[in-house]
C-alpha cells in the first residue's frame, strides 16, 4: 500500500512528515485527506512513490496479451504530470537519497516515453489482415473492390525482406549481443545517469524486461 | 502509411438499398412501468450461474439445453475465471437476456411464460441457449494472445421467428442466429431412419417426407464474421436504427459495417496521431443515436463526449458537438484525468439525453447543452480519498457501465462490494443495493445498504475500509419496459424485480 511505501521510507531515516513524527496509524488517517499540507519533503516523497508505482505498472503491463492502450495512455499521462511536478518542486533540504532530482527526471521520462513507444509499435498495424472473401454473388451484384482501410499497412515496408530488417532496426540488441566484456548498453545521449547509480540500475532493469519480452 | 481522405473508399453498398439516412421502422413499445427506486421495493427473482457443464456438452452434440440447464442451476463450485460474466444485455422485448463471459461463451436466458398454475414464476429466467461464440487466438506476427472474452453483446430487433445478436471480443465481431426447431422431417427416400444413404436400386416406392414434432431444440449458428478490421481492442458495438448497419469502436478507430458485408467496413472515426508518441487520448465507448441513424456519440479517456453526424463527411473526425465539463480546481490531483475517463456512454431511450459514467460519478447530459451536464450523481464519492491506493491496485482503471430504465426516469450503475446504485432523476432519491449470496433467497426483499464515511458506524452500515474491491458490479442491464434488472457479479447473474410489478 502507498502509505507503507512512504512511511517505511521516511520512518527508516527518522524523517519527519509535515513537521511531526507520526505513527503509522495516524498517517493512515491523514492519508484520507490527500490535500493535507505535507510539506515539501513529504510531498516530494509522495510524488516519487507515485512515480515508482507508475513505472512498476508499465513493467507489469508487458505480457503475453496485448496491453490495454487506455490504461497505458492514462499511466503515461500521469507520469508526465508527475515529472512536471517533480521538476517544478523545490529541491528538498534533506540529504540527497537515491531519488530523482533535477535532470534525472527528464531522463527517466524520456525513457518512459521510449518504453511506451516500443509498446505502441508492437500494437501498430504490421500486416494486411487477409480476409477470407465471401463467395461472390451474381456478377451484377459484385462491387468494385476498394481497398479496405486496414490495408493501409500493406506496403513494401512489411512485405519484403528489407521491410523485416527495418522492423528490427529499432530494437537495441546491444545488451544481448555476445561481447567479450559484459558492458551495459550504451545509454542515449540525453540520459543523465551515472552507471551504477540507482537510476541506472532501474533503467537497466526496465530495458532487460523489454528485450526479454 | 496513412491513407489520405481521398483514398478512403466511398460508403457505397450499391447492391443494397441506398438512400438518405432513413427513419427507423416501427416504434418502441409503450412504456408502462412506474419507477421503483424507493426503499424495500426490489426483490430477488432468481440467481443464475453460468452453466459450465452444459456448455461442454452442447459443443459435442445438439441437445435440448433447456431441460438439462435447470438441473445445473444450483450452487456448486464449478466457477472458474472463464465463467466471469463480462457483458449483459436484454433484447428489445425483454423476453431474452444474453450474457457473455471471459471464456468466450454466450448464454441466453428466456423469461418464464405466464402460467395460471405458477403465477409466482413469471419473471424468472431460465437458460435458453448456450454456445461458444469466440475462441482464444494467437497473433503470430505480434506474438500476442487474443482473448476470447466477450466484450459486448447487442441484439438486433426481431424481424422473424429467429433471434439475432452481435457478439464481439477484442478483434472480431460475429452475428449469431438463434432459432428454435421443434419439427423434424421424416420419411426420406434416399436415406434410411439412421441417416445412411440407401442404394437407389432398392427403392421401389416413393413417399413424401413429413414434418413430425420433436423435442424443442434451440440452435445457434454464426451467420457473419466481421474480422480483421481492428488493430486495437474493440470496446463497443452499436446497432444503427436503420437496422442495416452497425458500428464497432476500438481504442483509436470506429468502423461502420453493413450486416450483409463482412469483407469491408468504413472507417468513420480515426483519432490515431501520425506520431504515436503524441497519443494522449483514446476512445472508450461509442453508441448510435436511437432514432437518428446519422448520429452517434463516442467518449474518450479525457472525459469528453463527441456527437458526430455522418452526413457531414465520410470521416467524422470533426464533431458536431463536444461535451466537456470544466474541471473543478479544488478537486485537482494527479488522478484527475484517470477518474474523468469515461467508461460508458448511453443514449436515453428518448434520444434527448446521454448518460456517461466516469470513475466516481454518473452524469446526464442534454444534447442541447455542451458545456456541462444537467445532472451529476455521486456513485461512491468516499473513494475520492483513496485514489492513490486504488491506483496502486489498478481498481481505478475499472470500467463501470451504466443503464437507463425504460422510461428514462431512473439510472443504475455498479460499484464495489457487489453494491449497485440507482438514482431517480425525478425525486432525486437514490438507493444502494447489494447483489450477494447472503441475500439470495428467492423473493427476498433487498435491504438498502449504506457506506459509513466517517464518525460512528451504525449497525447496518459498512465502513469504507471494509469494502471488498474484488467484488465489483461492472455490468448491469434494465428490462426495456418493466422494472426487472439483471446484475452480473463475477460468475453470478442476479435478476431483481420491483415488487410492485
Amino acid at each position: 500500500m502507498f502509505q507503507d511505501l512512504v512511511t517505511a521510507n521516511l520512518a527508516a531515516k527518522g524523517t519527519m512528515v509535515g513537521g511531526l513524527k507520526r505513527k503509522h496509524s495516524d498517517l493512515e488517517e491523514e492519508e484520507e485527506v490527500e490535500k493535507w499540507d505535507w510539506g515539501p519533503a513529504g510531498l516530494r516523497s509522495y510524488q516519487q512513490a507515485l512515480l515508482r508505482i507508475s513505472l512498476d505498472k508499465v513493467q507489469r503491463s508487458l505480457g503475453p496479451r496485448a496491453p490495454s492502450l487506455r490504461r497505458h495512455v492514462l499511466i503515461h499521462n500521469t507520469l508526465q504530470q508527475l515529472q512536471a511536478a517533480l521538476c517544478l518542486a523545490p529541491a528538498p533540504t534533506l540529504p540527497p537519497e537515491p531519488l530523482f532530482l533535477g535532470e534525472e527526471d527528464f531522463s527517466l521520462s524520456a525513457t518512459i516515453g521510449s518504453i511506451l513507444r516500443e509498446l505502441e509499435t508492437s500494437m501498430d498495424e504490421t500486416e494486411p489482415p487477409q480476409n477470407p472473401v465471401a463467395p461472390p454473388g451474381p456478377q451484377n451484384e459484385v462491387l468494385p473492390q476498394p481497398d479496405p482501410v486496414f490495408l493501409e499497412a500493406l506496403s513494401s515496408r512489411y512485405l519484403g525482406d528489407s521491410g523485416l530488417d527495418d522492423f528490427f532496426l529499432d530494437i537495441d540488441t546491444s545488451a544481448v549481443e555476445k561481447e567479450p566484456a559484459l558492458a551495459p548498453p550504451e545509454p542515449p545521449h540525453n540520459l543523465f545517469c551515472a552507471p551504477g547509480s540507482w537510476e541506472w540500475n532501474e533503467l537497466d532493469h526496465i530495458m532487460e524486461i523489454i528485450l526479454g519480452s | 502509411m496513412v491513407l489520405q481522405p481521398s483514398e478512403r473508399y466511398h460508403r457505397d453498398w450499391s447492391h443494397r438499398r441506398l438512400g438518405p439516412w432513413c427513419s427507423p421502422t416501427g416504434s418502441p413499445a409503450p412504456l408502462s412501468c412506474e419507477t421503483g427506486c424507493g426503499e424495500g421495493s426490489w426483490i430477488l427473482v432468481c440467481r443464475l450461474l453460468v452453466p459450465t457443464q452444459v456448455s461442454l456438452l452442447s459443443m459435442e452434440e445438439d441437445i435440448d439445453t433447456r431441460k438439462i440447464n435447470n438441473s445445473f442451476l444450483r450452487d456448486h463450485s464449478y466457477a472458474t475465471e472463464a465463467d466471469i460474466i463480462s457483458t449483459v444485455e436484454f433484447n428489445h422485448t425483454g423476453e431474452l437476456l444474453a450474457t457473455g463471459d471471459k471464456g468466450g461463451r454466450v448464454v441466453i436466458f428466456q423469461r418464464e411464460q405466464e402460467s395460471k398454475n405458477q403465477v409466482h414464476r413469471r419473471g424468472e429466467y431460465n437458460v435458453y441457449s448456450t454456445f461458444q461464440s469466440h475462441e482464444p487466438e494467437f497473433d503470430y506476427l505480434k506474438s500476442l494472445e487474443i482473448e476470447e472474452k466477450i466484450n459486448k453483446i447487442r441484439w438486433l430487433p426481431q424481424q422473424n421467428a429467429a433471434y439475432f445478436l452481435l457478439s464481439t471480443n477484442d478483434k472480431t465481431v460475429k452475428l449469431w442466429k438463434v432459432s428454435e426447431r421443434d419439427k423434424r422431417p421424416e420419411g426420406y427416400n434416399l436415406k434410411d431412419e439412421e441417416g445412411r444413404l440407401r442404394d437407389p436400386a432398392t427403392i421401389t416406392t416413393l413417399r413424401v417426407p413429413v414434418l413430425r414434432p420433436m423435442d424443442l431444440m434451440v440452435e445457434a449458428t454464426p451467420r457473419r464474421v466481421f474480422a480483421n478490421a481492428h488493430t486495437y481492442h474493440i470496446n463497443s458495438i452499436s446497432v444503427n436504427s436503420d437496422y442495416e448497419t452497425y458500428m464497432s469502436a476500438d481504442d483509436l478507430r470506429i468502423n461502420l459495417w453493413n450486416f450483409e458485408i463482412t469483407n469491408q467496413s468504413f472507417n468513420i472515426v480515426d483519432i490515431k496521431p501520425a506520431n504515436m508518441e503524441e497519443l494522449t487520448e483514446v476512445i472508450t465507448a461509442a453508441e448510435f443515436h436511437p432514432h437518428h441513424c446519422n448520429s452517434f456519440v463516442y467518449s474518450s479517456s479525457k472525459g469528453t463526449i463527441r456527437l458526430c453526424d455522418m452526413r457531414a463527411s465520410a470521416l467524422c473526425d470533426r464533431h458536431s458537438k463536444f461535451f466537456e465539463e470544466p474541471e473543478d480546481p479544488s478537486n485537482r490531483s494527479f488522478f484527475s484525468e484517470i477518474i474523468s475517463s469515461i467508461s460508458d456512454v448511453k443514449f436515453s431511450h428518448s434520444g434527448r439525453y446521454i448518460m456517461t459514467r466516469d470513475y466516481l460519478t454518473v452524469k446526464v447530459w442534454d444534447l442541447n447543452m455542451e458545456n456541462r451536464p444537467i445532472e451529476t450523481y455521486q456513485v461512491h464519492d468516499y473513494l475520492r480519498s483513496k485514489l492513490c491506493s486504488l491506483y496502486e491496485n489498478d481498481c481505478i482503471f475499472d470500467k463501470f457501465e451504466c443503464v437507463w430504465n425504460g422510461s428514462d426516469s431512473v439510472i443504475m450503475t455498479g460499484s464495489y462490494n457487489n453494491f449497485f446504485r440507482m438514482f431517480d432523476r425525478n425525486t432525486k432519491r437514490d438507493v444502494t443495493l447489494e447483489a450477494s449470496r447472503e441475500n439470495s433467497k428467492p423473493r427476498a426483499i433487498l435491504k438498502p445498504r449504506k457506506v459509513c464515511v466517517g464518525g460512528k458506524r451504525r449497525k447496518d452500515e459498512i465502513s469504507v475500509d471494509s469494502l471488498d474491491f474484488s467484488k465489483k458490479i461492472l455490468h448491469t442491464a434494465w428490462h426495456p419496459s418493466e422494472n426487472i434488472i439483471a446484475v452480473a457479479a463475477t460468475n453470478n447473474l442476479y435478476i431483481f424485480q420491483d415488487k410492485v410489478n
